[in-house]
């Protein structure tokens, strides 16, 4: 069972899980910067200011501070995602305090400058110029030109559109990173070997210095519908295999119904082999190698998506098998097993997610994001066994309608 | 890091179980470890260690098809496999009171699968299909083709996933009899970190898998690689990728060979110890800055793999648009002959030191990694324990780092590949 302390240092909320016996710990350093914050139009500018916060601060120069954080030994990332930017970082007990002064030395004295932007600039331009021939990523960055209008968050992946990449300046960045990173309502997940007390001195002494800002309004998404069924395929020249997006427009974190999602993704397509999609498509069909489907986390609607490889003269039955697996839930007729099964998983899950310092952040992370309650890790199980038929059922009638769907498949062109 | 051997002890069936206690999280991770791979193929029968995988999943008579997915499933197990050109390694992580069910799963497909002809069949075009997702990504088609080139005997020259004629040529009756010869208790070894005592541990395995009867193991492969005697270089065209690409891959030692831990260590000073790319840690290694830094790549990575047999030193860089192949082929040379020359400066060794350390205890504070690591370590011979190959990395000197550039990067022992896109 996880057991977390919460303290707040200045607007930062320091949550702590100790591990005993570890000799590391996992921090994730949360920034309501991430997609989601983006104004419309600008895709792509939370990246950017995240990469370009990598690249040096006030006080020295990027190789000084990655020279820093290297010599610690320290494994560091900025992630950003639909809803947050994400410092994700490991260390050892040790060097907690000298990681985390790094960490904030990024966030609260980021330099910003011309000459960093342009570096990150050309960087994110050659990543898009490979992205266009990665049959992944094509597919990905299709579907979200269908499923979302421009300007809604969703509509473009988050390393962004080509021409908010090439026109960005700094003091656009400066703008962002002021009134998202540094005004965000910072989250601090510490896991591992160190106890709570410890932990807390290194984050106060990091971290003191953060500027209060009044609480900025919660961040939000233009309205975006299905009304039909939308499909693209996009050729990849020289390419083997198609990549497959089939998704819908999903249900926010807090919505009541999320928990009974979760257990339709599970029965539906969220696992190549426990899931009903996978089980046929791959296992029984042989169609595939890989099929998967995510349920986004996030404080609004975020897709909701099932993927695929398979070779361009079995796409046509891949996506069929899917929606037949598809239309079975719709109509109730999901076996006893199947759905005992996809509870018994996601409940298991939980304990083994225990044997990893990530594991017990991610789920700290999702718990304090949604304010899931003091009582989450006791309740959330209890939840997931508590969902009905009848509720994955309506679940899946509401949010994955067999008629209103986006899907993208980009490779090799289909057969005829 | 010493003290901490693994509890030992081989089993009349000539099956040697290791345990280890880690006791942060209640669960147990159970790794069965099988000398087959990629050496031991033939042409004509490439890929079917990798195959043979895939039909352990497929039903044995006391687990039909579909069982151990389910039962694993069930339990939130953390379950794959995977094959590489040494061995074959089947994991799963579960609660500490499945434990037994993963034993008993482990030990009945040891001798019992059943490869039926029908799942053959159906998952052949899960292979192949496998296979297309890799030819999709210009990095594979590329390094298939250098690994190809870099032996002209050895084995190791054909890759583990096989060519996909080969894969749909593939008969269950070679299947079977691969299995049959290779899937052993004496041509294996099970390795076991979990919420227990170590003794425990072992002898509830050593309850699953006493029973399990086999043959002697197979002796190993013989095509041993000559010398090489110059520089080779290998180009691949293709519409199928928008950035070049060079891969260098230099002839390198076994996993046993005393140099093997200070090529682990070139590959922190190159790259940070994994990729070079986006992350905030890694970018003070030689080839972010010579590459990344300098504008020429978006992205780099060196890789050594502890193997059993002498193997390849891997450098691989992706290019900014309109950057020339060649530019970053001399850049990459230019820094290798930097190292060999000259060893470190004390303050760039104590950041390479902590970083191989540090990157040897990350993983060990999951029960999966810390079974997965001593399981690696054991299947090359590297070391018997985390904590002597733990220690013999802490004792690396700036000279040994040298000294083993000096030794590897040499122009008659590697070879050059350029990955050149050209229009569709």
């Amino acid at each position: 069972m996880i057991r977390r302390t919460r303290t707040f240092v200045g607007p930062l909320r320091v949550v702590v899980a100790e591990i005993p016996g570890l000799r590391s710990v996992v921090t994730s350093l949360g920034l309501d910067a991430g997609q989601l914050a983006e104004s419309g139009g600008r895709p792509g500018i939370a990246r950017l200011t995240a990469q370009t916060m990598l690249r040096g601060t006030t006080r020295r120069s990027a190789q000084e501070w990655t020279q820093a954080i290297d010599a610690l030994g320290a494994s560091s990332r900025l992630d950003v995602s639909s809803q947050q930017a994400v410092f994700h970082g490991q260390c050892l007990v040790s060097d907690l305090a000298p990681y985390l002064a790094l960490v904030a030395e990024a966030v609260l004295h980021a330099r910003l400058a011309q000459e960093d932007l342009e570096f990150v600039r050309q960087q994110t331009l050659a990543q898009l110029e490979e992205d266009s021939r990665d049959t992944r990523a094509v597919a990905d960055a299709t579907w979200r030109e269908l499923a979302y209008p421009p300007g809604h968050p969703f509509h473009t992946r988050t390393i962004g559109d080509e021409a908010v990449v090439r026109s960005a300046t700094v003091e656009e960045l400066r703008g962002f990173y002021d009134g998202n990173v540094i005004g965000s309502e910072p989250l601090l997940i510490i896991a591992g070997g160190i106890g709570q007390a410890a932990a807390v001195d290194a984050a106060t002494a990091a971290f003191e210095a953060w500027p209060k800002r009044p609480v900025r309004p919660a961040l939000s998404a233009m309205a975006a519908s299905l009304a039909s069924t939308v499909r693209r395929d996009v050729v990849v020249p020289d390419k083997t295999q198609c990549d497959i997006v089939l998704g819908w427009h999903g249900l926010p974190r807090t919505d009541p119904r999320y928990v009974a999602a979760r257990v339709t993704n599970m029965v539906f397509a969220q696992d190549t082999f426990a899931s009903r999609a996978g089980n046929v498509v791959r296992d029984q069909l042989g169609l595939a190698y890989y099929v998967f489907s995510t349920l986004g986390v996030s404080p609004v609607a975020a897709p909701w998506a099932v993927r695929m490889g398979v070779n361009p003269e079995n796409v046509a039955r891949a996506i069929e098998t899917t929606f037949a697996e598809l239309r079975k839930i719709h109509e109730g007729d999901i076996a006893s097993d199947d759905f005992e099964l996809a509870k018994d998983k996601l409940v298991g899950e939980l304990d083994v997610a225990l044997e990893s310092p990530q594991g017990v952040a991610q789920m700290i992370l999702e718990a304090e994001l949604f304010d899931l309650g003091e009582d989450h890790f006791e309740r959330y199980p209890r939840q997931l066994r508590a969902v009905t038929v009848d509720e994955v059922v309506a679940t899946a009638r509401d949010f994955l309608p067999l008629d209103r769907y986006a899907l993208a498949v980009a490779g090799p062109p289909l057969a005829a | 890091m010493s003290g901490d051997l693994p509890l030992t002890r081989q089993l009349p069936n000539g099956l040697v179980l290791h345990a280890l206690e880690a006791r942060h999280a209640p669960v147990v991770s159970l790794w069965v470890w099988y000398h087959v791979g990629g050496r031991n193929e033939v042409p004509g029968t490439t890929g079917m260690s990798h195959f043979l995988e895939h039909m352990l999943f497929k039903g044995t008579p006391l687990h039909p098809k579909g069982d151990l997915d389910r039962l694993l499933a069930r339990y939130g197990a953390n379950w794959n496999a995977f094959t590489n050109p040494d061995v074959t390694c089947y994991f799963e992580t579960v609660p500490r009171d499945r434990y037994a069910t993963a034993l008993e799963l482990e030990a009945d497909r040891m001798r019992e699968a059943l490869i039926a002809q029908a799942e053959v069949e159906a998952e052949r075009t899960v292979i192949v299909s496998e296979r297309e997702g890799y030819e999709n990504d210009p990095s594979f088609l590329l390094g298939e083709e250098v690994q190809a080139v870099a032996f002209s005997r050895h084995t190791y020259g054909q890759g583990v996933i096989g060519s996909k004629d080969e894969i749909k040529l593939m008969t269950r009756d070679g299947l079977y009899e691969h299995y049959r010869r290779f899937y052993s208790p004496a041509n294996a070894y099970v390795v076991i970190v979990g919420d227990g005592e170590a003794e425990d541990l072992l002898l509830q395995a050593e309850r699953a898998f006493a029973n399990v009867r086999g043959d002697a193991p197979p002796p190993p492969p013989k095509a041993p690689e000559p010398p090489q005697q110059g520089e080779k270089r290998v180009v691949v065209r293709r519409a199928g990728g928008a950035l070049p690409m060079v891969q260098l891959a230099f002839r390198s030692p076994r996993a046993t060979d005393p140099m093997a831990v200070a090529l682990s260590g070139l590959t922190v000073l190159l790259s940070g110890g994994g990729g070079a790319g986006e992350g905030a840690s890694g970018r003070s290694s030689r080839l972010y800055r010579a590459l990344v830094d300098a504008g020429l790549a978006t992205e780099t990575e060196a890789s050594f793999s502890l193997m059993k047999e002498p193997y390849l030193f891997w450098i691989e860089a992706s290019l900014r648009p309109n950057v020339s192949h060649s530019a970053v082929e001399g850049a990459i040379l230019e820094e290798l002959a930097r190292i060999a020359d000259a060893p470190l400066a004390d303050d760039e060794m104590a950041r390479v030191r902590r970083q191989m350390l540090a990157g040897t205890a990350y993983p060990t504070d999951t029960t999966t990694g810390r079974a997965y690591q001593l399981g690696q370590l054991l299947s090359s011979g590297a070391a018997r324990s985390i904590g002597e190959w733990y220690d013999r990395l802490a004792s690396l000197t700036a000279e040994d780092l040298r000294a083993a550039a000096a030794a590897t990067f040499v122009e008659r022992s590697r070879t050059v590949g350029w990955y050149v896109p050209e229009a569709a």
